[in-house]
């Protein structure tokens, strides 16, 4: 058993150094295919990062009238802060304000009015994690209509209407990558078909002598993964130094998965052997 | 050892084998004759079950082809060896590694496929010739290799499809000598051909075919 084995491991290795072309075709149509779905990839794991920067700036802030007495902002930032989807909550008083108007416009406008006209704010940080647009809209519409309300600022419309359009954006990137999956295992498929073809009368002559179907797949299924790991590798080595150039020659921050050459050598190995296994069905008449 | 019962199968209204009732015995060498067309390729193909049969049945080595399921036809296929009129060799493959093939199909360990397809070897006069390629061979050459192939494995039975088709009349008798040898060793030989010389002075069995239908045997 231990020799059969290692005789049928051999085998995949020799087919696949026997089989130059074959391997050569399969390797090329991998490297093409994975290429493609690697930067899909890549560009999938950056869009999920743009969201993140989207929601990490939901904020809004509440403008006090200027008679709001200290125990009742005090109480109603207490009252904040038991709020689920809010995660922080900072009080900017009246000295607050006038210094980030000196830092912003360069005046002091104590020195230049005689007396401080900012009104008292609260800045309020939303959780990324339980974010709801419906819920905040409906504690924004609860504050507004408190009497110590003076304005609130919140720009949510049009964050709410950029992630509806990134989330469209990221359906139509999903349809795209499931259409190229398709045609890859269409295309891989078809090449492992065309190169096992080719092999049929070797396959023959291994059912006359009374070769099982695991003595004819397992050679095949080796010289596919061996086909497959070329071609995703090739295809990870690629998409990585695209990706490494893009950043340092438009300086961006394009970030990879520390994973992803596991997911592409991966998943080209198994659509590899599901190609095989395809192709051998027909081939055996299953 | 190998039946027919009312056994047909046909490829189209005007090809085919058409109720066959025969029996081969135990250690029997017989031949199978017709002219081109006649079915003897069907016939055989019947008995290593390429074919299964659209009435009656085949009972060989124990495996009916009713009940035999396709997944275990080479459980049978094992226990034959196959001898083909166009040889059919793994033309990447040298002589030793095309004969070692399927001992390396029924699992045996590296020692005893080198002793078996030394004896192979032997017996086919091809010792010389181990390590050359088959493009590198004549024809009758070739078809001694096919035989070695078939035989390494020490089959219960030979079936041996137009062996000596392509060869010249000494190769032919080489070729024959060598069946005849296996057969004394106890395999039973079904061999096919359309060459009546070859066969004329020989005292073995013969059944014969015309038109699909069993003439006489």
């Amino acid at each position: 058993m231990i020799d059969q084995f290692a005789f049928l491991i051999s085998e995949g290795f020799k087919n696949f150094f026997r089989n130059k072309l074959a391997s050569f075709l399969c390797i090329i149509t991998i490297f093409i295919n994975f290429s493609i779905l690697g930067s899909l990839f890549v560009v999938g794991f950056n869009t999920n990062s743009l969201i993140d920067f989207f929601r990490s700036k939901y904020t809004f802030e509440i403008f006090l009238e200027n008679e709001t007495q200290p125990s009742t902002y005090e109480a109603f930032v207490e009252q904040l802060n038991t709020d689920k989807i809010i995660s922080n909550v900072k009080l900017i008083d009246k000295e607050e304000s006038a210094k980030i108007f000196e830092k912003e416009f360069g005046e002091d406008v104590v020195e230049m009015l005689g007396y401080n006209p900012l009104p008292i704010s609260i800045k309020v940080f939303l959780s990324e994690k339980d974010f709801e647009f419906e819920k905040v809209n409906s504690l924004i519409s609860t504050i507004e209509n408190m009497d110590f309300v003076d304005e609130i600022e919140y720009r949510g419309k049009y964050i709410d209407q950029m992630e509806d359009r990134i989330n469209l954006a990221i359906f139509i990137f999903l349809v795209f990558v499931v259409a190229i999956i398709f045609l890859s295992i269409q295309i891989i498929s078809n090449t492992v078909k065309l190169s096992m073809s080719n092999r049929k009368d070797f396959i023959n002559i291994l059912k006359y002598n009374g070769a099982s179907r695991f003595f004819i797949k397992t050679p095949f299924y080796i010289e596919s993964i061996l086909q497959s790991i070329f071609g995703g590798l090739l295809a990870f080595i690629f998409v990585k130094y695209c990706f490494v150039g893009f950043n340092s020659y438009f300086g961006l921050n394009v970030k990879l998965d520390e994973f992803l050459w596991i997911w592409i050598i991966g998943f080209s190995i198994f659509i590899g052997i599901y190609s095989a296994n395809q192709s051998m069905k027909r081939n055996l008449n299953e | 050892m190998v039946e027919f019962k009312n056994t047909s199968f046909n490829y189209s209204k005007q090809s085919g084998v058409y109720d066959i009732n025969l029996s081969i015995n135990e250690n029997e060498f017989c031949f199978l004759v017709g002219p081109t067309g006649s079915g003897k390729t069907s016939l055989l193909k019947l008995m290593y079950f390429d074919i299964i049969p659209s009435k009656g049945e085949v009972n060989i080595l124990g495996f009916n082809s009713k009940k035999t399921k396709l997944r275990n036809v080479h459980k049978l296929r094992k226990k034959i060896g196959v001898i083909f009129q166009d040889y059919k060799l793994l033309q990447q493959r040298t002589v030793y590694e095309n004969i070692a093939l399927p001992l390396h199909i029924n699992g045996l360990g590296r020692t005893k496929i080198k002793e078996n397809v030394s004896e192979a070897l032997e017996l086919t006069d091809l010792t010389d010739f181990q390590s050359k390629y088959p493009h590198q061979l004549s024809g009758g050459e070739q078809q001694r290799v096919c035989i070695a192939r078939a035989i390494v494995k020490n089959p219960e039975i030979i079936l041996a499809d137009e062996p000596t088709g392509n060869l010249d009349p000494t190769a032919a008798h080489k070729i024959l000598k060598i069946l005849e040898q296996i057969n004394k060793e106890g395999t039973s030989v079904i061999m096919a051909t359309h060459n009546y010389k070859l066969i004329a002075e020989k005292e073995y069995r013969i059944i014969e075919l015309k038109n699909g239908r069993l003439i006489s045997g």
